[in-house]
């Protein structure tokens, strides 16, 4: 499986390893969530992952946050199954650089 | 404090910054940005804890998101304006929609950010909400325009252009229409000057006859005209090293702009009568309401001294193009009035101050300050209800008024401009006017105006009047305050 690197600021290192926690926590979150059909609680998770991911330096975070509260306001369970399944390989996939 | 990245603004750490987010990695990473450009930093996980805070963080500005859980942004910003409503309040929000926004501009938000937010963004604007702060730490050089009270961009762009030209000698134009400020503008540009320690020296051209407007700029040699009895400084020599204001240049006579040219391109006077030129060190800084560019088009005032003068084009927006300074405005003359009377300071009601944040304000600034006035005046209770700022908008005199009435505003104004003109000398003013003194005395005391109130300190004469005008914006119209600036905006 290839690595995906993303540079961080180095500002931001002591808190990278506590956001990577928290963004694999909304990941869980997101697979309960869905198996209720609870949207509101999954575009509240997209919303704040939209919101910090771009500014801790992982863009995809961002992008895929985006996505999922777009997919949760329209109650799209089939591309939010897809996009779950996106979110669980970049968060195996990510490494983190310093720079 | 000391990375390399952020430190290059020159926010001092003592600045202090309330951060409020219920999610705690976007509070961790706005604290760390904000750390590192050399900010503290306390921060709040809600609404309320925000408002716990406020107290004892006693912050310089608030960053706070837009959608929490509990308490949102924007019943955050109601209270913390309720408890200071100069407090900068920037808002952070994922997804705010044009109302929102135009809601919390209504607020008196200071600035809207949109997540995801850059570092160097964020910064930048925290920065420029700093410079807004109503209290900066003491031992802080002044900042640019200290007395212009104002939380708009648009305001601040127009600063922030200002203070550029501020340092350098460069001609300056201010439009802009009446009771906007534009000689507050004037004054803080020369405040922040290196002529600061010499005169400012304001002068409506509009106000004063051709004949006299010549000898009162350029000065006149005694016996030049009939009644010179002594020679006389012009206001260009009055200001020596430092600015003349030429307000309402716009209404000055074509006879008279090719002499005004003429001292502006040779930077020397003739006062009337005289043989001999007088070199100056003057900064001139004019203002209009007027169109200058259709006065030139239309042939009433002369293209290359428009160019002349117009080097540095700075434009005062209406009120109604920056009402969001609106409710700092009105808190800032009720503390004024309350300071002026030695009261306690009253307020208006949520739905009266709606009231006056809708509407139109033609009469800009003055005109706000005139219905605070009013309304305090007027007002039994520290509460101002909106029957009252309904009637005291309507009341304010503007549009047709009745012949008495403008004949006495024509009076007052006019008085007001012989007084300054003639820094408080009566007998000067007098024979300006041409009356005699008993008469000129009868029509001060018929307005209510004071002569002391033009007469500077520190020989500089007419130069303290105006400094008086707003200097701490406590001077009650009736006593100087030129004829065309509000106290204090």
């Amino acid at each position: 499986m290839d690595r995906i690197l993303v540079t961080v600021d180095p500002d931001l290192r002591e808190l990278i390893p506590g956001f990577l926690e928290n963004r694999a926590r909304d990941a869980v979150r997101m697979g309960e969530a869905l198996a209720r059909r609870d949207y509101e609680s999954i575009k509240r998770l997209g919303h704040s992952m939209k919101g910090v991911g771009g500014g801790y330096g992982f863009d995809e975070i961002t992008r895929l946050g985006a996505e999922i509260e777009r997919a949760a306001a329209a109650g799209d369970e089939a591309a939010l199954r897809g996009l779950q399944t996106q979110l669980d390989e970049y968060m195996r996939r990510v490494t983190v650089v310093y720079g | 404090m000391t990375d390399a990245k952020d430190t290059s603004g020159a926010i001092p750490a003592t600045h202090r910054v309330l951060v409020v987010d219920d999610d705690a990695d976007m509070l961790a990473l706005l604290s760390v940005w904000l750390r590192h450009a050399g900010l503290a930093v306390s921060t709040a996980s809600s609404g309320a804890e925000a408002l716990a805070r406020l107290a004892t963080a006693r912050p310089h500005c608030v960053l706070t998101d837009l959608y929490m859980e509990g308490m949102d942004g924007m019943t955050l910003l109601a209270e913390i304006h309720q408890r200071n409503p100069l407090l900068p309040v920037l808002m952070l929000s994922g997804q705010a929609t044009v109302p929102e926004a135009v809601r919390a501009m209504h607020l008196g938000i200071s600035d809207f950010l949109t997540k995801p937010v850059e570092r160097e963004v964020l910064i930048e604007r925290v920065r420029k909400a700093l410079r807004l702060s109503p209290a900066p730490p003491p031992g802080d050089a002044p900042r640019f325009g200290a007395d212009i009270i104002y939380r708009s961009a648009r305001m601040a762009e127009l600063l922030e252009q200002a203070e550029l030209v501020a340092d350098s000698d460069v001609t300056v134009f201010i439009s802009g229409p009446t009771g906007t400020g534009k000689e507050i503008l004037a004054k803080a540009i020369h405040r922040a000057s290196p002529r600061r320690d010499k005169p400012f020296v304001g002068v409506n051209c509009g106000a004063i006859p051709e004949q006299l407007l010549e000898s009162e700029l350029f000065g006149h040699e005694k016996g030049a005209f009939t009644g010179a009895n002594t020679r006389h400084e012009g206001l260009f020599q009055a200001a020596d090293g430092g600015t003349l204001f030429l307000d309402e240049i716009g209404d000055m006579p074509l006879g008279l702009q090719v002499k005004l040219l003429r001292v502006l391109q040779d930077f020397e006077v003739r006062p009337v009568g005289s043989t001999r030129s007088v070199p100056i060190n003057v900064r001139v800084i004019s203002a209009t309401h007027q169109d200058l560019a259709a006065c030139v088009a239309r042939g009433e005032f002369r293209e290359d001294l428009y160019y002349r003068l117009n080097v540095v084009p700075l434009h005062m927006p209406v009120l109604a193009e920056r009402r969001e300074d609106i409710p700092a405005l009105i808190d800032h003359f009720l503390e004024q009035q309350a300071r002026r009377r030695g009261v306690k300071k009253k307020r208006f009601a949520p739905e009266a101050l709606e009231y006056l944040l809708a509407a139109s304000w033609p009469g800009n600034v003055r005109q706000l300050h005139n219905v605070v006035e009013l309304c305090t005046t007027l007002s039994k209770s520290d509460i101002i209800p909106l029957s009252l700022a309904r009637i005291a908008l309507r009341e304010e005199p503007r549009g047709v008024k009745t012949f008495k009435d403008a004949r006495a505003d024509f009076e007052k104004s006019y008085l007001t401009d012989v007084l300054r003109a003639a820094q408080g000398r009566v007998s000067k003013a007098a024979r300006m006017a041409g009356r005699n003194r008993t008469e000129f005395y009868k029509l001060l005391s018929q307005h209510g105006l004071n002569p002391a109130d033009f007469r500077g300190g520190g020989g500089q004469g007419g130069a303290d009047d105006a400094e008086n005008d707003v200097s701490d914006g406590d001077a009650p119209p009736d006593a100087g305050v030129a004829a065309d600036d509000p106290p204090e905006q």
